[in-house]
């Protein structure tokens, strides 16, 4: 089971639900900079958060900037419009 | 990958394409042909639908563009166009809601993806390095979970754009995007060892 300690003031479990929204840059100030301090004094959340942005980033990274539809995919639907 | 045109280039494009230019409309399906297709393949897992989808996509796109009121980016209405094309071909109901989305079920998802385990950043980092293991964690997702990963975080539309395509409020495609991608690092820690590959890939 997960340690649940509060730093700050906010506990791990907190840190956790509020991770994406972090990552995303969608908290506000004040609750931004409450993540933060507790990723300064939380070594386990400061790891997974780490984890969680490095599997979030490689999506887009590995996954969004990937070749074009195979050429012949192409030619069918470049014939498919031509057809209208 | 072709890149899209910037916002201004790309509405002018739409406006000429609306208007029957056959050539601004090929430029925009060159410009997102890709997305289309690669969101296709990754909810189908099935090159002839996804290319189905693909043509089918295009084909709507280029009847309905008239009366498009464009809302929103152009190519989260493509994707729209395709996830409804995709949803014939699955026969799954996408966006339905899938049971309670609450804090314990996010605690639940924080520990089964290693949250508080030990550290393996050197395992995780090289698992991410495969595309084949990611692929292979996306498609072990839930339909609905699966398409706001690809809208959101693959190919980069805003979280509003995301909820709209989902058919969700903002707060609700949050959540269900940030349990998502606790479930995709809990499947990619495991390294998809025992996964499937798309069919037909």
């Amino acid at each position: 089971m997960a340690r649940n300690r509060v730093v700050g003031e906010l506990s791990c479990f907190e840190v956790l639900a509020r991770l994406s929204d972090y990552l995303d840059g969608e908290l506000d100030e004040a609750a931004r900079r409450q993540v933060e301090v507790h990723l300064q004094g939380c070594e386990e959340c400061t790891r997974f958060g780490g984890e969680f942005g490095e599997v979030v980033a490689a999506l887009r990274q590995r996954l969004g900037g990937e070749a074009d539809v195979p050429e012949a995919v192409a030619r069918r639907l470049e014939d498919a419009l031509r057809g209208q | 990958m072709l890149a899209p045109p910037d916002g201004q280039e790309e509405r002018a494009q739409v406006a000429r394409a609306a208007q029957g230019d056959a050539r601004a409309f090929t430029a925009l399906a060159l410009a997102h042909r890709g997305a289309v297709y690669r969101f296709a393949l990754r909810m189908t897992r099935d090159q002839a639908a996804a290319e189905d989808v693909l043509q089918e996509t295009f084909l709507t796109a280029l009847r309905s563009l008239p009366g498009w009121r464009a809302e929103g980016e152009f190519r989260g209405w493509l994707l729209a166009i395709a996830r409804s094309q995709v949803l014939r071909r699955v026969r799954r109901r996408v966006g339905e809601p899938q049971g309670f989305e609450g804090l314990d079920s996010v605690e639940a998802l924080g520990v089964e993806a290693g949250w508080g385990a030990p550290l393996e950043a050197e395992a995780l980092r090289e698992r991410v390095e495969r595309r084949a293991t990611l692929e292979t964690a996306l498609a072990r997702l839930d339909d609905v979970e699966r398409e706001v990963l690809l809208w959101r975080d693959v190919e980069g539309l805003s979280g509003e754009e995301t909820a709209r395509l989902a058919g969700l409020t903002l707060p609700a495609m949050k959540s269900r995007l940030h349990r998502a991608r606790l479930k995709l690092v809990a499947l990619v820690k495991k390294g998809g060892r025992d996964g499937e590959e798309p069919r037909g890939g």
